[in-house]
């Protein structure tokens, strides 16, 4: 890789947007301008001057078309588009003088935004649900493959307590922004 | 006019509202942002994430309709559906207004 690029891998909470999108600032601030995003966490920077872009983050899924519509819509009002992380549209903008550019203009929409998140954790947290009982968790030890199986059904329900904690999280956070 | 089963979107949110009010005529997403800080008098900006999600719900709704694209800009306009919401909310701001003006000198 060449001396002017870096990749960094972090991990943000879906409830964490607004942090991300301060650090992705910041880090043009000091001159790395993210130029690419990819699973699992992938940050790629790209050296430049220092410049004080702020990023922008929708969770957004779409077919090809409509995506192409919806770029040009963020594009038309100045909006550069950097990539998608697994639903999540990366967007940045310079700083000119004044307040920040924002591409949500009301508490609503940024409500609907963690909320067409939730439906996906939903599905997998139900899915999940289904399998671990299917094929339970005992003590007695009546076949061979006993260990993998417990191992995996200890590793399912991991998971499963994965999906519950953001799907809290996410509600808590939408609460939140209802308050306001 | 078609029967009433709008009242449930009621009361639209103010951004919401502005889109509807520009959507008169068909017009694409660029225009609908500049013409609602224009007619709300600055005093509403949409931005794009906001606008894309509420167009997406109101074609989902029935309440607007694409017709016309050209260069990925697609254009929409109300439905029937769509105005006889639009009138709805009218009337009620309607009758906030002119409560508040009624009480406006006490103030």
């Amino acid at each position: 890789m060449a001396e002017d690029t870096i990749r960094k891998i972090k991990w943000f909470w879906a409830w964490q947007d607004e942090q991300e999108e301060a650090w992705l600032r910041s880090m043009s601030q000091k001159g790395w301008h993210l130029s690419s995003v990819g699973l699992p966490c992938i940050y790629r920077f790209r050296a430049g001057e220092p410049r004080d872009y702020v990023y922008r983050l929708d969770y957004q899924t779409f077919s090809r078309k409509s995506k192409q519509e919806y770029q040009q819509l963020f594009r038309d009002v100045g909006w550069e588009y950097i990539g998608e992380m697994s639903a999540w549209q990366y967007f940045r903008k310079e700083v000119k003088e004044g307040e920040p550019p924002e591409i949500f203009t009301d508490v609503e929409s940024k409500i609907a935004k963690y909320k067409r998140i939730l439906p996906f954790l939903w599905f997998f947290w139900i899915i999940l649900i289904a399998v671990i009982p299917a094929r339970g968790i005992s003590i007695d030890n009546p076949y061979p493959w006993w260990g993998v199986i417990q191992a995996t059904q200890v590793f399912t329900l991991l998971i499963w307590l994965f999906f519950t904690y953001v799907i809290i999280k996410l509600t808590l956070r939408i609460r939140q922004l209802r308050r306001l | 006019m078609l029967r009433d089963d709008t009242n449930r979107y009621l009361p639209l949110t103010e951004s919401t509202y502005y889109m509807m009010l520009t959507l008169i005529e068909p017009l694409h997403g660029y225009a609908v942002m500049k013409k609602v800080e224009e007619i709300s008098k600055g005093t509403v900006k949409v931005g794009p994430g906001t606008l894309y999600g509420a167009f997406t719900l109101l074609e989902k709704e029935g309440l607007i309709v694409k017709v016309k694209e050209e260069d990925r800009r697609k254009s929409y306009v109300l439905t029937p559906k769509g105005k006889n919401l639009l009138m709805n909310q009218i009337k009620r701001l309607e009758i906030m207004t002119q409560k508040g003006l009624s009480v406006i000198d006490a103030l």
